[in-house]
């Protein structure tokens, strides 16, 4: 009997216990998030580099070959996944907002500003340079200003950062990604339009920002009434969170709205009615960790069907670089008065270099709303963000050694030998 | 290598340094941010010094020579603050306390200073476990051998001292049972403990060179005793304060020292023995376990009685003394204190008992540092 037989006797003896299943896909994905888990423990362990890093590879290869697990432009569960992923870590981000900072030292809100404007405006002028029309670069300009707070939060997780740099980075990443989504997501409605006064370029935007401010406030009262007989420490208090921001992006997303603004609303709102300190961080746990684990590697698998061509790598480069510079240039600008040092400034710049999901839902926005000039954005974006999802958590790592606001020794652990006492 | 001479100072003059923890205002985990608040703090002309500790999320404020606890508190308050200003730029807060409750000694960082590196170089982890917060007072003597008469008496108070500024109940996120869990962080210490019984300079310094001659020792400052003289300063350091939740306590604290110092000087109430020290570690131990709660072994009768009524007993014994140096309003904060039984790390259980989480017992006690609570 040959191998055949055997195989289709096999199969059909099997067949009467073969019963409906989640399907192919469902296998898939759970191997491609297995392998994502594998690789971000080895390049953490091996190479030193930060776990984000292992899951962006493993999700750029699988990009790279064709898996059809997520076809740009984004739609259906991969989009709400993400944009959940996207949610649940800006609502933390929100958290950490410390509004009363301001207050105490505006020069810090200057620095935000400055460096957002900056960004914005260099990118604008060197796509221009290049050639490329308004209606392509304006969106990759609004794009570039996002420091991704998602891979900034996984650096820090992994360095067990905290120091000064830290905050302000995290704190300037969550202030640049809530002016780029209010701003992205309003342009992205108003791209095949052309608004003539100031009221209709502004209109949107004041949907966008009222949308998700209703929307976060709402979540921001039922987390805060919950808080009132719930423990924060509580694991349902964390299931609660989590059901909640689900429920918020699912419908921000049906009225139009941006679901991580209003998370990141939301999350800002519940600090301010609740100031007390958060526990859900440590609750939220392996169940936040697999949902951001899912965002980077979707992010990756969708930056990598991009068209990598050599203009296209001479246009991408040179947005990174401009991005970096005026990021630095910004901080380091309306440094003096914030209360930081020079080296802090220039490597808070540093540290905001990430790009990721926020990027990609603003140009998967474009792209849905014009997919004529999505594909022109799309040709610029998804590089960009793909390589700044790798180097930009490498870069935000150097800089957290830098300023020694690192917990562990940046030797790869498996080849540490002994805890690093010393700054 | 010889011990330096004893400098001269003013009889009952004072000095405080208080240890304070610098704590994000996210998690109010501790922070690493000494180097940037001593920065700022540089900028601003106060009475006193702020200077960094062991590890980056501590740093040390003092006062001047002060003439009595309101001359402390006029100091302190200008100093707090400048604190508080400067930590509301860089977005953190400090809090007293003898521990903070919930900090992870593993996760914490070495202070960049070639003290310190050594230090962790000889002491391993319990540099980063030497993440405490206390407050010394220095007391003026008038020569040396006062003050090795003083300090040989004032031991005898150790346990008044720790039961009245206990505020270290919670370690690791742990209630650890004590009021002052602080100081068995500081009984690890090889050189920690008590002053060798002696009461002439002399002795003492022939002492120190034995010791040197060892090797183990290098200068005073390698001695962690619960007390110890501080010849350059002319005075004598009492170092078993946890550091208050406030400024305002913390000079009462030094009120308190000041009198029973002005007590001892005028009126030479008792002889200190070597047999003094045979209950010492164990009223040491009461008054750390169980605050002011303890029970009270009198060295010179061996009579047991709580230590709050002997607390009660010496401030009344005092009065006269405090009222000459412009502390009754001091002692009568502590008096009240005492009385009602309370002490900082009773207000820490309270609020733990009523919050249930640490992170925000840490957040109310940085609110009380402010004058908030």
């Amino acid at each position: 009997m040959n191998l055949t037989n055997f195989i289709n006797e096999m199969l059909g003896f099997w067949s009467e216990w073969l019963r409906p299943s989640a399907g192919l896909p469902t296998v898939l994905w759970s191997l491609l998030l297995a392998a994502a888990a594998v690789s971000g423990h080895v390049v953490q362990r091996y190479l030193g580099f930060p776990k984000v890093v292992g899951y962006s590879m493993v999700g750029a290869v699988f990009g790279f070959a064709g898996f059809e697990g997520a076809i740009w432009p984004l739609r259906g569960i991969s989009l709400f996944l993400l944009e959940l992923g996207a949610a649940v870590v800006l609502f933390e981000a929100g958290g950490r907002l410390p509004l009363r900072w301001f207050r105490h030292n505006p020069m810090v809100l200057v620095q935000s500003l400055l460096e957002a404007t900056l960004t914005y405006f260099g990118v604008l002028w060197m796509l221009r340079l290049l050639g490329l029309p308004d209606p392509v670069a304006n969106p990759i300009a609004l794009m570039a200003i996002v420091a991704s707070p998602a891979v900034l939060s996984r650096v820090i997780m992994d360095t067990r950062a905290s120091g000064p740099v830290t905050e302000r980075a995290m704190t300037l990443a969550t202030l640049n990604t809530f002016y780029a989504l209010a701003l992205g997501y309003a342009q992205a409605g108003l791209i095949e339009r052309a608004p003539q006064t100031l009221l209709q370029k502004l209109y949107p935007v004041a949907v966008v920002l009222g949308l998700s401010f209703v929307i976060g406030g709402i979540l921001a009262l039922a987390l805060r009434m919950a808080l009132r007989f719930m423990s924060p420490t509580s694991e349902n208090t964390s299931i609660l969170l989590l059901a909640l921001i689900a429920a918020g992006a699912a419908l921000t997303a049906h009225f139009g709205g941006s679901a991580p603004l209003a998370a990141l609303v939301g999350g800002v709102l519940l600090k301010t009615l609740n100031p007390k300190p958060w526990a859900w961080q440590r609750q939220l746990g392996t169940a936040a960790s697999l949902l951001t684990m899912l965002m980077f590697v979707l992010v990756s698998m969708v930056a990598a069907q991009a068209d990598w061509t050599l203009p296209v790598a001479s246009v991408v480069l040179a947005v990174i670089g401009i991005r970096l510079f005026a990021k630095i240039a910004g901080v380091a600008i309306a440094n003096p008065g914030s209360g930081a040092s020079w080296n802090q400034a220039f490597w808070v710049g540093c540290a905001m270099s990430p790009l990721s999901s926020i990027a990609l839902l603003i140009a998967s926005n474009f792209t849905t709303a014009s997919p004529l000039l999505g594909t022109m954005i799309t040709q610029v974006a998804l590089p960009s963000i793909l390589l700044m999802e790798v180097l930009g958590a490498v870069l935000a790592t150097v800089a957290i050694h830098a300023v020694g606001e690192s917990s562990v020794p940046w030797a790869p652990q498996a080849f540490s030998t002994t805890e690093d006492t010393q700054r | 290598m010889q011990l330096e001479p004893f400098n001269r100072s003013e009889a009952l003059s004072l000095g405080v340094e208080l240890e304070l923890q610098l704590v994000n205002t996210h998690d109010y985990d501790l922070a690493p941010y000494a180097e940037d608040m001593l920065r700022l703090m540089a900028q601003t002309p106060l009475p006193g010094s702020v200077v960094p500790e062991m590890t980056s999320s501590m740093i040390e404020i003092s006062t001047d020579i002060c003439h009595s606890a309101e001359d402390v508190i006029r100091q302190l308050t200008p100093i707090r603050e400048a604190l508080i200003r400067n930590a509301d730029k860089l977005n953190i807060a400090v809090v007293g306390g003898g521990t903070h409750a919930f900090q992870q000694w593993h996760e914490r960082r070495i202070y960049d200073k070639p003290r310190f590196r050594e230090l962790s170089e000889l002491y391993g982890y319990l540099s980063k476990q030497f993440t405490i917060f206390g407050q010394h007072v220095h007391i003026g003597c008038p020569d040396a051998d006062a003050a090795l008469l003083m300090l040989h008496r004032m031991s005898r108070y150790i346990p008044h001292f720790i039961a009245l500024s206990a505020s270290s109940p919670f370690v690791q996120g742990q209630d650890t049972q004590f009021d002052s869990a602080r100081l068995n962080s500081v009984f690890a210490f090889p050189l920690s403990g008590r002053a060798p019984f002696t009461l002439s300079w002399k002795e003492f310094e022939a002492y120190f060179e034995r010791m040197t001659r060892t090797g183990v020792v290098r200068s005073m400052k390698d001695f962690y005793w619960d007390i110890r003289p501080k010849p350059e300063f002319g005075t004598i350091e009492i170092r078993v304060f946890d550091t208050p939740l406030t400024v305002e306590r913390a000079a009462a604290l030094a009120g308190y020292v000041q009198s029973l110092a002005a007590w001892f000087l005028q009126e030479q109430p008792f002889e200190p023995t070597e047999d003094d020290y045979l209950v010492y570690t164990y009223n040491r131990f009461q008054a750390c376990r169980f605050g002011l709660d303890a029970v009270y072994v009198d060295p010179a009768t061996g009579q047991h009685m709580p230590l709050r009524d002997h607390i009660l007993m010496t401030m009344t014994q005092l009065e006269w003394h405090s009222e000459a140096l412009n502390a009754t309003r001091a002692l009568g904060e502590l008096r009240t204190s005492v009385e009602a039984n309370r002490n900082d790390a009773r207000w820490l259980r309270e609020k733990q008992g009523k919050e249930r989480l640490l992170a925000e017992v840490v957040r109310q006690a940085a609110l009380r540092f402010r004058g908030g609570s």
